[in-house]
């Protein structure tokens, strides 16, 4: 029989069951009646063979009903009247749970937005992606493309700046180059017009250009007559063939527009510039590894392709990895710490509830009782009471899920985009939902079993007894034991937080090797083909130079190419002279390339170590080639020599006697952290130099330098320099544009937000552990001292001074805070070195921190158990002897 | 407290009596009550009541089917029969009983030598 049936047909049969019972006692009575008994007793006695007829009615309906979830709902109906009875409990206990319970629901939706969801692409499952090092050349590329069998395969590079001019002020566009069946191969389609078709990758059909939704609606209004018309980027045609929807999103967030790559075997971006991430689609039926194999064969055929030589551990090992795996490797471990942080911060807040439950045990124990006699067993009794606390827990459930709505706004405009992907798509989504019922739920189990368990083993004289002092030793002994727990999990997330403020502060204490007060600075991109005619771009920049430094309150102004902090790395392969060269697979070494004028160092209070600097005639176009090194490079390449007068070059430049390609080192000035607040520079830049601002100071591309950023130094405010800053473009040049315009200070704040947001979270989660642990520490004191009334009142009365009644309870709330902080201590030495990835400048088991933290837990498990302890103290004897 | 009577001998006597009785004639409760009982010999004093709760437990497993008519005395009884998967269940609960009172009459039985 089905349960729908059952449904229908359950009130039936209990009728029928019913009225059969009473024909049955009819029957009997009737009999007896027959055999001579008076009516009256023939019924009573019919009963009495039967049996509690109710009690036997009652258990035959229980073969027909769903007995838990009637009961439950009898528990429930309950619970709601025993919760309403007690408002002041139930709202603290909702209160904590919904905190905790909050703040889990937060990270995880931040969690599942970035490693549960998967990509919002047709199959995402086959969407794959290369580990270890995802770069390979444009040509390497083409031949994978045209090779792979197990594999279709899609390039793309993001960070191409582009002006966008025609179109009222010049902007700077951020565009992302892809070959042309990324679309295809992602499986997105084009909410207006088209996405690129095969074969526009190629030079001269590559002049197109795709839109994202936002900047078709800023710029262009939405006007859906835009596809098929030409805007002009970088000085350059290029005809809008679609508009992406709004919700498509691949890599940076920052991404407005899209163009093709252009696969040209003739230009150096073939091979030696511009490498790209390559994704892929397995084909129907390939697998992961059948993929794997196969790109471990063509990278061997790479090195041969290559025109030139490759470190050979430039692509091991090969692996091929799930394109999500890719996408959110970096985080994942972040985020995992996140999740395990708040769920202490739960843990806690159940204990604060358990303990709360016990507390009110005490008053219910009568009630308890008074069940048990009327036949309910500990079972169902226990499951009374765990029914209470998962409603408890539910309703904590739902006033948490306001909370974590509230706080996924907060994490979206708080954490930084650029380092976590897809940090847009947060929200509370149906498994959010699921998550936030399901540890609701979990926690009700959780913080209400003790309590059930213990509440439920009645001692019914005992209890009953009218008048008994409700007294609860074992439950005593689980609440301390409790708030030990409390105290010892607050201290790991006050350490791991404590660990986290001091890598910050170490970080922002970093002297970044230059000067970043009363900075501000601006970058100025005009097109290449502007400055294809090197003098007409020089005198540009000098002419900007000149008004900038004329303006009112700047007392300084000069340009670099690559401001630093700012995530632009300008490179050269160099080669040192005198140093060892290569002699087989070893390629020259990258080093950072800043191409400055003049004023740069003084600007940026970059002081010379040793030589002179730059000069005006260093930029001049016959002058001598000259450079500046850093200490750590010239130590590194010259090691116990003298670098001025050395000389250093670009590794691409042909050795002809009669080009004298060498620069000479003028020089040293300090190391600039260059890439962030903790490293110089990144790992694949061996070395740093300067160049002064000249048709020589070529970069990786070949080119001179045509992109450059201002720096300014002034005591005005920004917004008057910036204003005055961009007037002077316009009249310049009116199809340059001006972006970025922020101080130093900022660039240097920007650089450490990743570390200081989740320094933020962190110290979030510790601020609610321990306001949680001072709420555990204070009931569990006040509530032995309500309980030890009577015995304070004794001992008052046989002379207890007042300070030795205060001690006593203060002791307890030592003994209690002791043991919390020492477990919490060795817990915290095992669990911060999971961190260790995310802190700077401290180890994780950074001894200041742990004593700095034992220390002020210690004074906020004391300070919370002072209140009661105070209390106490004031008891009147004669009050506290009567007490009950 | 146990919710069958005391003197049951094991969980599921009550029903496979019940079952073995329906074999005989499709009967009403009370009247399979008074059969139990003197079947029996008054040995086993069932509580008349537990019988409905069992009833139902047959019922809802569908070993009995129940319907209401009118008895001999003129009552609305209702009349339960066995069904043909009644019928299996008892024949199967019979032999497991039969093994297992064999195995404890063995035990029980003093030694032979």
């Amino acid at each position: 029989m089905n349960w729908l049936t059952q449904l229908r047909r359950r009130n039936d049969l209990c009728d029928d069951l019913s009225a059969e019972i009473r024909g049955h006692l009819e029957e009997r009575t009737q009999e007896l009646v027959e055999a001579g008994m008076s009516p009256a007793e023939a019924a009573a006695s019919a009963h009495r063979e039967f049996g509690n007829a109710t009690l036997i009615e009652e258990r035959g309906r229980e073969t027909w009903h769903w007995m838990w979830i009637e009961d439950f709902l009898a528990d429930v109906r309950y619970c709601f009247r025993a919760l309403r009875k007690n408002p002041g409990f139930t709202l603290v206990a909702v209160l904590t749970l919904a905190l905790g319970i909050g703040a889990n629901s937060a990270i995880f939706s931040l969690v599942n937005a970035v490693i549960l969801r998967s990509l919002p692409f047709p199959e995402p499952e086959r969407l794959i992606s290369f580990s270890a090092h995802n770069w390979y050349p444009q040509g390497g590329f083409v031949a994978m493309r045209s090779s792979l069998r197990t594999v279709d395969v899609a390039a793309y590079l993001e960070g191409e700046g582009l002006n966008l001019t025609g179109q009222g002020d010049p902007q700077r566009l951020y565009g992302t180059q892809v070959s042309a069946e990324f679309f295809s191969l992602l499986g997105v389609h084009a909410k207006l017009g088209r996405v690129f078709q095969s074969g526009e990758d190629h030079p001269g059909s590559d002049s197109k250009v795709i839109l994202s939704c936002p900047l078709w609606q800023e710029k262009f209004r939405g006007d859906p007559a835009i596809i098929g018309k030409q805007i002009t980027l970088a000085g350059v045609g290029r005809e809008v063939v679609g508009v992406m929807p709004d919700e498509f999103q691949f890599g940076s967030p920052k991404t407005q527009l899209w163009i093709p790559l252009a696969f040209d075997p003739r230009s150096d971006t073939y091979w030696r510039r511009d490498w790209v991430p390559i994704i892929g689609r397995l084909k129907d039926g390939a697998t992961l590894e059948q993929a794997q194999a196969e790109l471990q064969i063509f990278q061997n055929r790479l090195f041969t392709l290559f025109p030139g030589k490759l470190p050979s551990s430039t692509w091991q090992p090969a692996r091929v990895i799930p394109l999500q795996q890719q996408i959110v490797g970096n985080v994942q471990p972040k985020l995992l710490i996140l999740l395990g942080a708040i769920t202490l911060v739960l843990l806690i807040a159940c204990a604060n509830v358990a303990n709360l439950l016990l507390a009110r045990a005490a008053s219910r124990k009568r009630e308890i009782a008074v069940r048990a006699t009327l036949g309910a067993g500990r079972w169902r009794i226990c499951r009374q009471l765990l029914a209470e606390s998962v409603l408890l827990g539910i309703a904590g459930a739902a006033v948490g899920l306001a909370l974590a709505w509230i706080g996924v706004a907060w994490l979206k405009s708080e954490l930084p985009a650029e380092s976590i992907p897809r940090l847009s798509t947060i929200s509370i989504d149906p498994l959010v939902l699921l998550f936030t019922t399901a540890v609701g739920i979990c926690t009700g189990f959780i913080f209400g079993l003790a309590p059930a368990l213990q509440l439920s083993k009645v001692d019914l004289t005992e209890s009953l007894k009218t008048g008994s002092k409700n007294s609860v030793g074992g439950s005593q002994r689980l609440r301390s034991g409790l708030v030990v727990s409390e105290i010892a999990l607050a201290v790991v997330l006050v350490t791991a937080a404590g660990l986290l403020v001091k890598s910050l502060w170490q970080l922002v204490h970093v002297n970044p090797g230059f000067q970043s007060e009363s900075i501000l600075s601006a970058r100025l991109t005009p097109n290449q083909a502007f400055c294809a005619d090197f003098s007409r771009c020089q005198s540009f920049y000098s002419a900007l130079l000149e008004r900038v430094r004329a303006l009112p309150g700047v007392h300084g102004a000069a340009l670099v190419n690559a401001l630093p902090l700012n995530g632009r790395v300008a490179f050269i392969a160099a080669r040192f002279e005198g140093y060892p060269q290569d002699t087989g697979n070893q390629p020259e070494p990258l080093i950072f390339d800043s191409v400055i004028t003049p004023e740069y160092l003084s600007v940026m209070q970059i002081p010379m170590l040793e030589g002179r600097g730059f000069t005006a005639s260093d930029s001049a176009p016959n002058a001598e080639p000259v450079a500046l090194i850093t200490t750590s490079t010239a130590r590194k390449y010259w090691p116990g020599e003298d670098p001025v007068g050395k000389h250093v070059r670009a590794a691409w430049e042909p050795e002809n006697p009669r080009d004298n390609h060498w620069r000479r080192i003028v020089g040293v000035v300090p190391d600039v952290r260059e890439d962030s607040m903790a490293q110089t520079l990144p790992d694949w830049i061996a070395g740093a130099i300067y160049e002064p601002y000249s048709a020589h100071a070529v970069l990786i591309d070949r080119r001179p330098a045509t992109e450059m950023t201002v720096v300014m130094r002034s005591s005005n405010d920004a917004a008057s320099i910036s204003g005055a800053l961009r007037e002077a473009v316009r009249e310049l040049n009116p199809e340059v544009p001006v972006t970025e315009v922020q101080t130093l200070r900022a660039v240097v704040d920007k650089s450490v937000s990743a570390s200081r947001s989740i320094m933020l979270l962190f110290a979030i989660f510790a601020g609610l552990a321990i306001s949680l642990g001072a709420v555990g520490v204070y009931g569990v004191i006040s509530y032995s001292v309500a309980q030890r009334t009577s015995e304070i009142g004794v001992r008052m009365a046989l002379g207890a001074s007042r300070g030795r009644i205060q001690s006593l309870i203060l002791g307890h709330g030592a003994r209690i805070a002791l043991m919390g902080v020492g477990i919490g201590l060795a817990a915290a030495f095992l669990a911060t070195r999971l961190m260790a990835s995310l802190l700077y400048g401290v180890t994780a088991t950074d001894r200041t921190t742990f004593v700095a933290v034992a220390i002020l837990l210690s004074l906020v498990a004391l300070a919370a158990a002072s209140f009661p302890a105070r209390r106490a103290m004031k008891l009147d004897p004669l009050v506290a002897l009567r007490y009950e | 407290m146990s919710p069958n009577n005391p003197r049951d001998l094991f969980p599921g006597a009550l029903e496979m009596m019940i079952l073995r009785t329906l074999r005989l004639q499709p009967m009403h409760g009370y009247a399979l009550c008074q059969f139990i009982k003197r079947a029996s010999d008054d040995l086993l004093q069932i509580e008349e009541g537990s019988l409905y709760p069992a009833l139902q437990r047959l019922l809802k497993n569908e070993l009995v089917t129940a319907e209401w008519s009118v008895s001999a005395t003129n009552r609305r009884v209702r009349i339960y029969k066995l069904t043909v998967k009644g019928r299996k269940h008892l024949a199967h609960e019979v032999s497991a009983f039969e093994r297992m009172l064999e195995g404890v009459t063995r035990v029980l039985a003093p030694a032979k030598s």
